[in-house]
């Protein structure tokens, strides 16, 4: 029983693992394809790790804690990949509505001094 | 379209190698005489738990010679390739420029920095009792170098004292081999320290020594060739 | 754990697929990284087939511990050579990558584009 239900798990995370490959593929820039590709992937390792401790329940605790540190490592590199593509102005998709971050760094600026302009990103 | 056409052929065409290969592989039954006696003489004879790290620093130890030597003639052709002066002063007025890392990275990094390198020093040391091993307790490192680098983008290391540690772990490496040959009986036969008891932290003979050369060695290399790349 | 095709054929399967798609990249993209990606993704496959050319049936990993006794390590072992064959290779691997990707820098910073059809000096 416990079969069965680990290897259903599993599968539901090799799911979603294959929908952020589709993901990758199908997004139209990007900012969105970083997107698809963290969040879908850390689900998916995270699922199929706990179908594996309901697999093996001796390893759960290991295995709880791998998942502590995929959840810590994996959205700092997407974050820091992001941040990165911002800062070398990558083209963002025609859908784009609002840029949150430039609003956020232009206030930032206004705020400690008051004279200069906008001058977080690199020259072009 | 004519290329699109030329490029199917040559897939399709190695596909079929590939499926020809399949077809004809019978799944091993029972080792092989030569693994048969790899995997029976390295706990006998090295008193190392882990077979493949046996095989790699002591029976096959050649090849772990070749890889040092293949991973130092990186570097160096990396450090030609990507001399910093030929780019010119963009490169100084670069580095001050650089804005900060954002506040995620830079309190990740000071989380996760202690724990990578700690990871990475046990994989380097436990390489004789269980998987691991020099290599990837090394590269384990250079990642944390890479995620040091990212958070505090102002930050230099020291590559002329990186160098130094690298050359050192080298020829150390090469001296051991030596030894072996003197007081053992073959070039980097580690069975010249004693062999322990099987399976305690400190035993198989040289082998956790050599071990933890070759990660240091490696990671040492692998900072480097990070460190070139940055801008 | 039984499974219908033996073991070591799953992963041969997986592991030409992955070169051959590794083979197609190289061959249609115009890219300089995505060639660099695809010839990562083929020594990956090369790399997953070497390691199951030497699986035994219904053998674990030939590290001694608590799983796998002394006396019976001659038995139920896999091959341990080309697991050792291909840590090498990975690192090399590895190695010829790095080389790729200062090339990659040095054309950029000549030619400002990372198409290979703007190198043409080469051909005849």
């Amino acid at each position: 029983m416990t079969d069965l239900l680990g290897s259903l798990i599993i599968l539901l995370g090799a799911m979603f693992l294959f929908s952020a490959g589709l993901g990758l593929l199908r997004m139209p820039d990007a900012f969105t394809r970083i997107q698809a590709g963290t969040k879908a992937t850390t689900l998916g390792n995270i699922l199929v790790l706990a179908g594996l401790a309901v697999h093996h329940p001796g390893w759960a605790l290991k295995l709880g804690l791998v998942i502590g540190f995929v959840l810590m490592t994996n959205p700092v590199s997407s974050h820091a990949l992001s941040r990165a593509a911002w800062l070398i102005r990558t083209p963002t998709a025609p859908s784009t509505g609002a840029d949150a971050l430039a609003e956020h760094e232009a206030g930032k600026r206004m705020a400690r001094e008051p004279g200069r302009d906008d001058d977080g990103r690199a020259a072009p | 379209m004519i290329k699109r056409a030329f490029a199917v052929l040559a897939v399709a065409l190695m596909a079929l190698v590939f499926l020809g290969v399949i077809g004809d592989y019978v799944e091993l039954q029972a080792l092989r005489p030569l693994a048969r006696h790899y995997v029976t003489e390295v706990p006998a004879q090295l008193g190392a738990p882990n077979v493949v790290t046996g095989i790699l620093i002591s029976w096959r130890g050649f090849d772990t010679l070749g890889e040092v030597a293949v991973l130092f003639m990186v570097a160096a052709s990396i450090g030609l390739l990507l001399k910093k002066d030929s780019a010119g002063g963009a490169a100084a007025g670069g580095r001050d420029a650089r804005p900060p890392a954002g506040e995620i990275v830079t309190t990740g990094a000071m989380v996760l920095l202690p724990l990578i390198f700690t990871f990475g020093a046990y994989v380097i040391v436990n390489g004789h009792l269980s998987a691991g091993g020099g290599f990837q307790g090394g590269a384990i490192v250079a990642s944390g170098v890479m995620l040091m680098l990212v958070a505090s983008p102002s930050a230099t290391l020291n590559t002329a004292l990186l160098g130094v540690i690298e050359s050192a772990a080298g020829v150390l490496y090469v001296c051991l081999g030596v030894l072996g040959l003197v007081l053992a009986s073959g070039f980097l036969d580690p069975r010249f320290l004693p062999k322990g008891q099987f399976g305690a932290f400190i035993s198989a003979g040289a082998i956790p020594l050599i071990s933890a050369l070759l990660g240091v060695k490696v990671g040492a290399e692998l900072s480097v060739i990070i460190d070139r790349f940055r801008s | 754990m039984t499974t219908g095709i033996p073991v070591s054929t799953i992963l041969m399967i997986t592991g030409f697929g992955l070169t051959l798609t590794g083979l197609w990249g190289m061959l249609t993209h115009r890219n300089i990284m995505r060639i660099i990606i695809s010839f990562v993704l083929m020594g990956t496959g090369f790399n997953i087939v070497m390691v199951a050319s030497g699986y035994v049936t219904g053998a674990t990993a030939p590290i001694i511990d608590t799983a796998l006794g002394l006396g019976e390590a001659g038995a139920r072992a896999i091959d341990p050579v080309p697991s050792a064959l291909v840590v090498t290779a990975i690192v090399i691997g590895f190695s010829v990558t790095a080389v790729m990707l200062a090339f990659a820098i040095r054309l950029y910073a000549a030619k400002k584009t990372l198409s290979i059809d703007a190198f043409t000096e080469s051909k005849w």
